[in-house]
C-alpha cells in the first residue's frame, strides 16, 4: 500500500522512500483509484522513481496499468547527462501512436450502403492483423531504410502518400533526429521490410466516426473541427521493426550487465551517454520514424478509399495531428528555475504541449498541441488541447485502460456474435481475426470519459471534442 | 457397456469444422486401450494397479493430416499426428497398457497395430469439405481416463489418472500470459514454444534457435528468436515475451509465468 497524497485536484503524490530517487506522481480522481488495481502498477512506479538521473517525479497518467518495465501510462525524464534511457520506457510498440485527420463531409449524409462500402474499401486497402503486408509492394531496400530513417514521415510524401501540409501536423514533424540504421540489426529489417504501411493486431485499428460534440467551440473551429463533421482516427506503431530493436535491445543491454540486481529485468537501462545508451536511441528513433511512416501511408490509403467511394479529393482529408505514445525524446524544460535537456520517456503518454511551444506550427502555438485520446470501439475518442503543464513534463494520458483481460473477454463473448454485437450498437466492424474482436469488445475498456475528467481535472489538458466511432477496421 | 482407455486431447480446436455428427471438444480423445462390451464391476478393482504414465506432464504435438476410418467404407473422421520428442514414451505406455489389459483376463478388440488419432466426427459427413478443413494444429494430451460409451459419441470417464498440463494460460489485464511446466530446461521451453503455438500455430514449425537453450534469459530469447523468425515469414500476434518472472521449482518440476506482449 502507498501513501497517496493529494496536492492538487486529481493529483497525488507518493512521497520520496527507500530507494526512491525522486517522489511518485499520479494523475487520477479518488473514483478512478478506488477503480483500478492499483499496487502492481505503483509498485513499478516505485522501480522508476529509482532510476539513475531521474528528474522530478516517476509519474503515472489516469490511465496508469501494468506494463513492461515502467507501467504503462507512465512518464519519467532523466537528465542526458547523468540518467539512464530505458527500453522498458518506450515499450516494444516504438512511437506506438494516433492520427486523426477530417474528413469534410457530415456522417449523417453518409446513408448505411455508402457507410459499409466504405468500410469494405478500407478493410481491403489497408493491410491489417497478425503480419499483413503488401502483397504487391516491393521490400524496403536498406536505402529507403535510411532515407525512412533520415526523413521521417517526409519520405512518404516525396513518395506521393500525402502532403507537404501533412508533416506540420505530426508531433516534431513527423521525424526524430538521431537515428542511424547501423543500430537496428538485419533482424529487424527483415521483420519490417513488408510491413510499412499495415495496421497490424491487438488493439491497432483504423476508425470512422462522427464528432459528436465540441467541448470547446473556440479552439474547436479553429482547429476546423465540428460537431457532425466525419473523422478517421488511425492507431498502429513500428510493427515488427520497432518491436525487434526493443528486442534486441533488451537482450544487449542485459549482456552488457546493466540488469545486475534489478527486481524486474524489463526495467533494464543503460546510461545515455554509453555507447550502449546511444546505440537503443540511434535504433529507437529509426523505428520511430518507421512508425511515422506507417501512419502517413495508412493514411494515404484512407484518403484513396474515401476518393474511391465518396469522391472527396485526399487533400480535402485534412490531418489534425499526429502523436507518439510509446516515445523517449531529448526535450528542454524547466526545472527548479532552470532549463534542463532531459530525455522524457512517455510510455503510454502523450505529449500535451501548450500554447506558446516553438516545435508547433503557429496555429498550434497559439492553441496548443492537439492530444488525441482514443477511447474503446463503441462509446468515445476524446481530442484535447495540451495545456504544457510542467509538473508532467507536459504530458496527457494515451487511452481508456484496459478494465478486462483479453482471456476473460474472450470467454465473455465465448458463443456470441461480437461483430453482430457491436453492429445493433451502430457501430460496423470489421477484423481479419473475430478472434481479435472479441478481445476488444468495449466492455473489455474502462470508460474513456472517467480518464479524460482526470486529466482536465488535473491541468494536463482539456477536452476539445468527443468522437463516436461507427465504422472500425481491427487486425 | 462399452468400455476404453484413453488420453484427453486438448487443442485450439477451430469454432467452425464441416458438418457431421460432431464430437464435442471435451469428448475427444486419443484411444490406448479398447476393451469393448465388458461387465465393468470386473474392471474396477484392479484399476489401482494401472501403470504409471511414465510423465509427468502430457504428451504434445501438432496434426498432419486428416484421415478415414475405416479406409473401405469410412463411418470417422479421424485428424492424425505427429508428436514432438516424446513418441516413443507414449507407445511403450500404449504397450504397457495393453500387456496389463490382457493380463486381466480381457481381450482387446483392436487387433491391428496402434495409430494413434482423434475422432472429431461420424458420419454422415464429406470428406471433401473435412479435407478442406484440416489444420495443423497443435495439441497436449491431458488426464487418463477410463471412459465409458454412453451412445451418439458421448463418453463419461468413469476412472481418471490426472496429469499435469504442459501449460495453463492465466490472466493478465493487458496482454497475454501463461504459467509454463517443464521437467527440464529444454521441456520447459518446448512447453512455452507450445502454449505460444496454441495462438500461432506455425510456431511449432520454426526450427530451433542457433544457440543452446538453457537459462531463464536463454529461453526468452530462444521464444523470441522464434517469433521473429515466424514475424518475418507470415506474422505472429506477439511483438515479445518479456523478461518476466523467475523460473521456480514446484513438486518437482520446473515452473514459471510467461507473459507475452501482444
Amino acid at each position: 500500500m502507498y501513501n497517496l497524497k493529494e496536492i492538487a485536484p486529481a493529483t497525488y503524490i507518493i512521497p520520496k522512500e527507500r530507494e526512491m530517487k525522486v517522489p511518485g506522481l499520479l494523475i487520477a480522481t479518488s473514483e478512478l483509484i478506488h477503480e483500478m488495481e492499483i499496487d502492481k502498477p505503483l509498485d513499478q512506479l516505485y522501480r522508476v522513481a529509482q532510476l539513475p538521473g531521474i528528474v522530478g517525479y516517476s509519474i503515472a497518467m489516469p490511465d496508469i496499468h501494468w506494463g513492461y518495465g515502467f507501467p504503462i501510462g507512465g512518464v519519467a525524464a532523466t537528465d542526458v547527462k547523468t540518467g539512464v534511457i530505458s527500453p522498458g520506457g518506450v515499450g516494444y510498440d516504438i512511437n506506438c501512436g494516433v492520427r486523426l485527420a477530417i474528413i469534410p463531409i457530415r456522417f449523417s449524409e453518409l446513408d448505411l450502403p455508402t457507410r459499409m462500402e466504405l468500410l469494405k474499401n478500407l478493410f481491403e486497402l489497408i493491410p491489417s492483423g497478425v503480419g499483413h503486408g503488401h502483397k504487391h509492394k516491393p521490400s524496403l531496400t536498406d536505402a529507403d531504410y535510411r532515407n525512412i530513417i533520415h526523413l521521417g514521415a517526409a519520405w512518404s510524401v516525396q513518395q506521393g502518400a500525402g502532403f507537404e501540409e501533412d508533416l506540420s501536423h505530426c508531433e516534431s514533424r513527423g521525424v526524430i533526429a538521431g537515428g542511424a540504421l547501423e543500430a537496428v540489426s538485419p533482424e529487424a529489417r527483415a521483420r519490417g521490410k513488408d510491413q510499412l504501411g499495415s495496421v497490424g493486431s491487438g488493439n491497432h485499428f483504423v476508425e470512422i466516426g462522427e464528432v459528436k460534440s465540441l467541448l470547446n467551440a473556440e479552439i474547436g473551429q479553429s482547429w476546423g473541427v465540428e460537431k457532425g463533421v466525419t473523422y478517421v482516427l488511425i492507431h498502429s506503431g513500428s510493427r515488427g521493426f520497432g518491436h525487434q530493436i526493443c528486442q534486441n535491445t533488451l537482450d544487449h543491454f542485459m549482456t552488457e550487465g546493466y540488469a545486475k540486481g534489478l527486481p524486474d529485468k524489463q526495467l533494464v537501462a543503460a546510461p545515455l551517454s554509453s555507447s550502449a545508451g546511444q546505440t537503443y536511441f540511434a535504433a529507437m528513433a529509426a523505428a520511430a520514424n518507421y512508425a511515422f511512416n506507417n501512419r502517413q501511408q495508412i493514411l494515404h490509403l484512407v484518403r484513396k478509399a474515401i476518393h474511391n467511394v465518396l469522391k472527396i479529393d485526399p487533400r480535402e482529408v485534412r490531418l489534425i495531428y499526429d502523436v507518439c505514445h510509446n516515445i523517449a525524446k531529448i526535450e528542454e524544460h524547466l526545472f527548479e528555475g532552470k532549463l534542463h535537456k532531459l530525455c522524457v520517456h512517455r510510455k503510454g503518454a502523450t505529449r500535451a504541449y501548450g500554447p506558446g511551444a516553438t516545435e508547433l506550427n503557429p496555429l498550434y502555438q497559439k492553441t496548443g498541441q492537439p492530444v488525441l485520446v482514443p477511447g474503446d470501439m463503441q462509446r468515445a475518442s476524446y481530442l484535447m488541447v495540451g495545456c504544457g503543464n510542467s509538473l508532467t513534463w507536459a504530458s496527457a494520458c494515451h487511452g481508456a485502460g484496459r478494465a478486462r483481460s483479453r482471456v476473460k473477454s474472450l470467454k465473455e463473448w465465448s458463443g456470441r456474435d461480437p461483430i453482430r454485437a457491436m453492429a445493433k450498437e451502430n457501430v460496423h466492424v470489421m477484423a481479419k481475426s473475430p478472434r481479435t474482436i472479441a478481445e476488444e469488445m468495449p466492455d473489455a475498456y474502462k470508460n474513456v470519459r472517467a480518464v479524460v475528467e482526470a486529466v482536465e481535472l488535473a491541468g494536463l489538458a482539456k477536452a476539445v471534442a468527443e468522437l463516436k466511432p461507427h465504422l472500425v477496421v481491427k487486425g | 457397456m462399452r468400455l476404453f482407455f484413453g488420453l484427453e486431447v486438448h487443442a485450439p480446436w477451430p469454432d467452425q469444422l464441416p458438418h457431421g455428427r460432431l464430437l464435442a471438444p471435451e469428448m475427444r480423445h486419443i484411444t490406448l486401450a479398447f476393451l469393448g462390451e465388458i461387465d465393468e464391476t470386473s474392471l474396477l478393482p484392479h484399476l489401482n494397479t494401472v501403470p504409471n504414465l511414465p510423465k509427468k506432464l502430457g504428451w504434445s504435438g501438432h496434426f498432419t493430416s486428416v484421415d478415414f476410418f475405416p479406409h473401405r467404407h469410412p463411418n470417422v473422421v479421424a485428424w492424425c499426428m505427429e508428436w514432438r520428442v516424446e513418441q516413443k514414451s507414449l507407445l511403450d505406455y500404449q504397450q504397457q497398457l495393453s500387456s496389463y489389459v490382457k493380463e486381466l483376463g480381457f481381450t482387446l478388440k483392436e487387433g491391428h497395430s496402434f495409430k494413434p488419432h482423434v475422432t472429431l466426427c461420424r458420419s454422415p459427413f464429406k470428406e471433401n469439405e473435412w479435407r478442406q478443413a484440416f489444420q495443423p494444429l497443435p495439441f497436449y494430451t491431458g488426464a487418463l481416463h477410463l471412459y465409458r460409451s454412453l451412445g451418439h459419441s458421448t463418453y463419461e470417464p468413469i476412472w481418471t489418472r490426472p496429469v499435469h498440463p504442459p501449460f495453463i494460460e492465466v490472466e493478465h489485464t493487458a496482454d497475454i500470459a501463461f504459467q509454463i511446466y517443464g521437467s527440464n530446461s529444454e521441456e520447459l521451453f518446448r512447453n512455452a514454444q507450445l502454449a505460444l503455438a496454441f495462438k500461432a500455430p506455425s510456431l511449432l514449425e520454426e526450427p530451433d534457435p542457433p544457440f543452446p537453450i538453457n537459462t531463464w534469459e536463454s529461453t526468452i530469447k530462444g521464444l523470441n528468436w522464434q517469433i521473429g523468425e515466424l514475424d518475418q515469414k507470415e506474422g505472429t500476434p506477439f511483438k515479445a515475451v518479456s523478461y518476466h518472472g523467475n523460473i521456480e521449482t514446484k513438486d518437482g518440476l520446473l515452473t514459471w509465468e510467461m507473459i507475452v506482449d501482444v
